[in-house]
């Protein structure tokens, strides 16, 4: 594969773009979802009867609030396989 | 009493056993193992192998692209009949498009009806007073996600529920079939046609539903009047983004565990790992995925009729 500078150039940035994009879109859900799963241990360890409900709501609310990292990925991918 | 050991595990040690053996033989990765009988003799040798990485990942995830850079003749994986006539079909399009690509997502997606019709025939023949095992599974699907729907919707409108249950064995069945190990295969979710599609026709249903129960000039005053409601437009790009929202997840939840595992499976080329992989991928996130979908597309139904 023969690139010119200009391409070279183009190419070499959009892999660190999807780098820093995947980092960075990373850190949002991570925090989220972490702090969704400690307080679906709280409210587990207060009413342990409620368990499959709270497990259930904490799942649809993690893949919903997992949805910005997963836009991110989307963007990471355009950018390594289109450019 | 003894404890037994079931073979199946005996087996996976087996072949755990000869996993490890067969990574410290290949050594590099850049080389492959050949096993196998020459002039009589048993051998194994190693083979120099030029993979690259992206053109198979190109190969894998965008086929038009890869059969425009190669020119080859594609591989058809089903019937040649059938590719031949489609893209004899594909001619009379108002756009010219090459064919591969949408063939291979077409064959995938009748193939996932046909399983899913095949199911449905073989609960129905089967179904008895005294339920067997199939029958009790379906009933509890069916019996869970009503449920669900008569929770979010009330009781009075659980006629919902063929729709949410079609929509999460479509998908859950889209998901599941790109575990079968058949060249070829692969989720019609990865493709954004297909869940793009899907979020549509969730927002189809929902704005339908609104009108039948809030009436045609109600509904549609929280979209032009702005005495009513002063961000109407606001709802309007959140009606497209709705769309956007529940189709990408979907797609890029699939497309992105696909990739991982082609890519994991490419780095360790004996270790059975890439199973663990298509386990949490494949099984889990797709479960997880297609039951958020069905839980969004319930949700945006509730919230719309709720009043």
């Amino acid at each position: 594969m023969n690139l010119t500078l200009a391409q070279g150039i183009v190419k070499a940035s959009a892999l660190l773009g999807a780098g820093l994009c995947m980092g960075m879109g990373a850190l949002g859900p991570g925090i989220g979802e972490g702090f969704v799963a400690g307080k679906a241990c709280e409210g587990i360890a207060r009413s342990p009867e409620n368990a499959s409900l709270i497990t259930r709501t904490m799942l649809v609310g993690q893949a919903v609030s997992e949805s910005t990292g997963i836009y991110s990925l989307v963007i990471a991918l355009l950018l390594i396989f289109s450019t | 009493m003894t404890k037994k050991r079931s073979p199946i595990l005996r087996i996976i040690l087996i072949f755990f056993i000869v996993e490890v053996v067969l990574v410290f033989l290949s050594g590099n990765f850049s080389k492959q193992l050949e096993i196998g009988f020459e002039h009589g003799k048993f051998r194994i040798r190693h083979v120099e192998t030029e993979y690259d990485l992206q053109e198979k990942i190109t190969e894998e995830f965008q086929i038009d692209e890869y059969y425009k850079q190669h020119g080859e003749t594609p591989e058809i994986y089903g019937s040649k009949k059938l590719y031949n006539s489609f893209k004899f079909l594909s001619k009379f399009g108002t756009v010219p498009f090459n064919p591969m690509g949408t063939f291979q997502l077409l064959r995938m997606l009748l193939i996932v009806d046909i399983m899913l019709l095949i199911m449905a025939l073989f609960i129905r023949k089967t179904l008895a007073r005294r339920p067997a095992k199939s029958q009790i599974i379906f009933e509890l699907i069916y019996t869970s996600l009503e449920e669900f729907v008569s929770e979010t919707l009330g009781e009075d409108k659980a006629y919902y529920t063929p729709y949410i249950v079609t929509l999460f064995l479509f998908i859950w069945v889209c998901n599941m079939v790109g575990m079968i190990p058949i060249p070829g295969f692969m989720e019609p979710t990865r493709n954004l046609n297909v869940p793009l599609g899907l979020g549509f026709m969730v927002v189809v249903v929902v704005h339908f539903s609104a009108i039948k129960f809030k009436g045609a000039w109600n509904h549609l005053q929280n979209y032009i009047n702005p005495v009513k409601n002063p961000l109407f437009l606001l709802d309007i790009v959140g009606e497209i983004s709705k769309i956007v929202s529940i189709s990408f997840r979907l797609f890029g939840n699939i497309l992105g565990g696909a990739i991982i595992i082609l890519v994991v499976s490419s780095l360790v080329s004996f270790v059975v790992f890439p199973i663990g992989l298509n386990l949490f991928f494949g099984v889990f996130v797709g479960t997880i995925q297609a039951f958020v979908f069905t839980m969004l597309a319930l949700t945006y139904i509730g919230v719309e009729i709720a009043e």
